[in-house]
């Protein structure tokens, strides 16, 4: 039962990477790829409609690691304590941000807004990417059930590797987005973006794997297979995601990056299962899946729930996907 | 967005609660994202972009799945804050809670009957809101004259229908207390209760201060006689808006100032002396012929321009009245997080002070901000009146989007 809460654990996180994901590319491009008020509007509008309901499935990965997790979740937030306030003040803040910028009428105040806006977006990719890199790296769980990060673990060279992979690949999925969702001009530039961003991702990426296996860590991964072909199929993808660009097919060239996007979940769980967390003081203080997960009773009792709703769920944000499929263009009403 | 931290906040600084009671606690958490969360901004998101692009019938029935889901996420809430107030439906093995009976859990009485009075404020609170606006609008002559008289209505009629509801559910959980958490109503009293009651915790739980801080008496004081105030302001503005319908119709009118002016009187009772004691017969029949004079002789009253502007002063109340009822639930109940099992510190998480400080110090002066400005945003709109909102408006001045109106 524990396996089936995992993999929807993994769901939720994953379907955030992917759209919470390119929400941040965008927020991060909004300052660089548009040239005046009219075309930061537009930007803002490809992500317009989801924006608000790309949030919650982490909101949800987080209900659900409390609810299915309980003994992984206070952990590891209160492990990563520094990490997670910076996560959730920048998250609140940009998300501020992009509902506010257009409240106001002057430009003083909207650059000041933009700027947040993409702060908003580059400081939860640099955050994510961060805790990727720990939960890959280990952490110092040692015999009391608890830890403190170190900063000599978040300024790890692997660490902040994953960091900059995480950004890279972020800005990627967001600009291929962008090119999928904008028109006319502001397309066409953030073609020219999407390109260069997509390889770079992919660099980042394999020099990040290089890091790993240079430097080694101070807690062996347990699957390394594993975790070497996910890496790769993270690398092929953004190549595929370039290659279809380059053809102008911009529907499989965002079906790419949202793979590429969604894997460092896979990464995580895969390349450490049976362990949530990896102690760096030796593999028997590690946290599996079944010490983590809440007692048998509870996960059934939730699993009556998760049937029903979660296909609900989709349901409605497969709705909301369908309904504002269009090109944004100067027709589309604008809120933010 | 405040929602995204609290959903956090469990674990990051309260782990000895994830630790003690997940298997329980953290189910109606979970449920709350899976249920009500997820699908409230979803909906929202339509909603705001949804203008002139959906049907009028998809559009209207969005902002009511928003509504609904609202209140969804209020039940599932209070029933994991019931659980901290008077935990049931689990046993403790090896210092850790597990699930055993979902149903009591789902039916505490801790949970049910405040949702009930959270409901009820809410639409208080609500109803008051747009009244006030409304009154506002209508005093400055704005040209929407039909639109506010409308919405006035609406407004008072929902205050007053619920100003009593939420003040007799609210009564409701006294007796709850009273069986299970009795420091909370002793220490409303004077301090020979408590001292009693702490030594009998102090047997039951070890040595330790059971005493809850004595300003939950001033917020639970605050909240109640700010009650007593709503229900008086909401029932008289209700008399008079109504007042041509009930002229027309003499025995409803008749039957429903009487009703009225009981309530009214003890309250106005209650607010004079502390309780309804002394004078209160006097009182209900000064109430009573007041409000009969309300109805029959009060024309000139709808433009005495300062009581539309009580109206407007009355937006601000329900809020106070919020906050008190809350400081009271929650700070009555200390030195718990789960009352009776866990006390706070034992919750807390193996964090410094001094970065529990720092996170306490950014999360207060991010959502500070946050809510200053929201506050100038609304006052903004409610100034600007219903043509003004921008929901939904085109970037281009050219392309005409029709213009939404509430």
């Amino acid at each position: 039962m524990e396996i089936a809460w995992l993999a929807l654990l993994g769901f939720l996180l994953t379907g955030y990477f992917v759209l919470g994901g390119y929400d941040y590319g965008v927020q991060m491009l909004s300052i660089v790829l548009a040239r005046d008020e009219r075309d930061r509007r537009r930007v803002l509008g490809t992500v317009g409609p989801f924006f608000l309901g790309n949030e919650v499935w982490l909101v949800a990965f987080a209900g659900v690691l409390f609810g299915a997790f309980p003994f992984f979740e206070g952990t590891l937030l209160a492990g990563m304590y520094p990490l997670i306030v910076v996560l959730l003040v920048a998250l609140v803040v940009g998300n501020a941000a992009v509902q506010l910028r257009s409240r106001w009428d002057t430009p003083s105040s909207r650059r000041f807004w933009d700027r947040l806006v993409a702060a908003g977006g580059a400081a939860p990719a640099v955050v994510w990417g961060v805790l990727i890199g720990v939960l890959l790296h280990g952490v110092p769980l040692g015999g009391a059930g608890s830890f403190v990060l170190p900063w000599s673990t978040v300024l790890d060279p692997f660490v902040v590797a994953c960091a900059v992979s995480s950004v890279a690949l972020f800005a990627a999925h967001g600009a291929t987005f962008l090119v999928l969702r904008s028109s006319g001009a502001l397309a066409q530039r953030a073609t020219a973006t999407a390109r260069p961003l997509l390889i770079a991702a992919a660099v980042a990426v394999v020099l990040t794997a290089g890091v790993a296996f240079g430097v080694g860590s101070a807690a062996p991964v347990t699957n390394p297979t594993v975790a070497v072909l996910v890496v790769a199929v993270l690398v092929t993808a953004l190549v595929l995601a370039r290659l279809s660009l380059d053809r102008n097919r911009r529907g499989p060239a965002f079906i790419a990056s949202c793979v590429a996007a969604a894997l460092p979940v896979s990464l995580v769980g895969a390349a450490q299962y049976p362990y949530l967390l990896v102690s760096t003081e030796g593999p028997r203080f590690g946290l599996t899946v079944a010490q983590g997960a809440a007692d048998a009773a509870t996960l059934v009792l939730l699993a009556g729930f998760g049937v029903v709703l979660v296909p609900v769920v989709l349901a409605y944000q497969a709705w909301s996907w369908w309904l504002f499929r269009g090109r944004v263009d100067d027709r589309v009403p604008a809120y933010y | 967005m405040s929602g995204l931290v609290i959903e956090f906040q469990f674990g990051l600084s309260w782990s000895g609660l994830s630790k003690f009671a997940g298997n329980v606690f953290g189910a109606p958490v979970a449920l709350e994202t899976l249920v009500a969360f997820f699908a409230e901004s979803t909906f929202l998101g339509m909603w705001i972009f949804g203008w002139g692009r959906l049907s009028k019938g998809v559009h209207v029935t969005l902002i009511w799945l928003v509504t609904v889901t609202a209140y969804a996420s209020a039940y599932w809430i209070m029933v994991a804050n019931g659980f901290l107030q008077h935990p049931v439906g689990y046993e403790v093995r090896d210092g850790r809670a597990y699930l055993t009976d979902f149903g009591a859990l789902l039916g505490n009485p801790n949970a049910v009957i405040a949702v009930g009075h959270i409901a009820a404020a809410a639409l208080l609170t609500g109803g008051l809101f747009v009244a006030g606006i409304s009154a506002f609008h209508l005093v400055r002559r704005a040209a929407e004259r039909d639109f506010f008289s409308r919405s006035l209505r609406l407004g008072v009629m929902t205050a007053a229908l619920v100003s009593f509801p939420v003040y007799v559910v609210g009564a409701m959980q006294y007796p709850v207390l009273g069986e299970t958490q009795p420091m909370k109503l002793a220490a409303l009293g004077p301090a020979e209760g408590t001292t009693a009651l702490a030594t009998q915790l102090a047997q039951q739980y070890g040595p330790g201060d059971y005493v809850p801080p004595a300003w939950i008496a001033h917020a639970q004081n605050t909240m109640l006689y700010l009650g007593y105030l709503m229900f008086i302001v909401a029932a008289v503005a209700a008399l008079l808006v109504y007042r041509a319908w009930l002229r027309r119709h003499v025995p409803v009118a008749i039957l429903v100032v009487a009703a009225v002016a009981y309530p009214v009187g003890e309250f106005v009772g209650g607010l004079i002396y502390g309780e309804a004691g002394p004078n209160a017969w006097l009182i209900y029949a000064l109430c009573l012929v007041g409000l009969g004079a309300l109805v029959l002789v009060s024309d000139h009253l709808m433009h005495w321009r300062r009581g539309a502007y009580l109206m407007v002063a009355m937006i601000p109340v329900p809020f106070v009245a919020s906050i008190g009822g809350w400081l009271f639930r929650e700070g009555g109940r200390q030195p718990w997080i789960v009352y009776g099992e866990l006390a706070v510190r034992d919750a807390l998480s193996p964090v410094s002070t001094a970065s529990m400080v720092f996170s306490l110090v950014a999360f207060l002066a991010v959502l500070l901000t946050l809510m200053v400005v929201n506050w100038v945003l609304i006052v903004r709109f409610v100034r600007r009146g219903p043509a003004g909102t921008q929901l939904g408006a085109s970037p281009a001045p050219l392309a005409k989007q029709p213009v939404p109106t509430f």
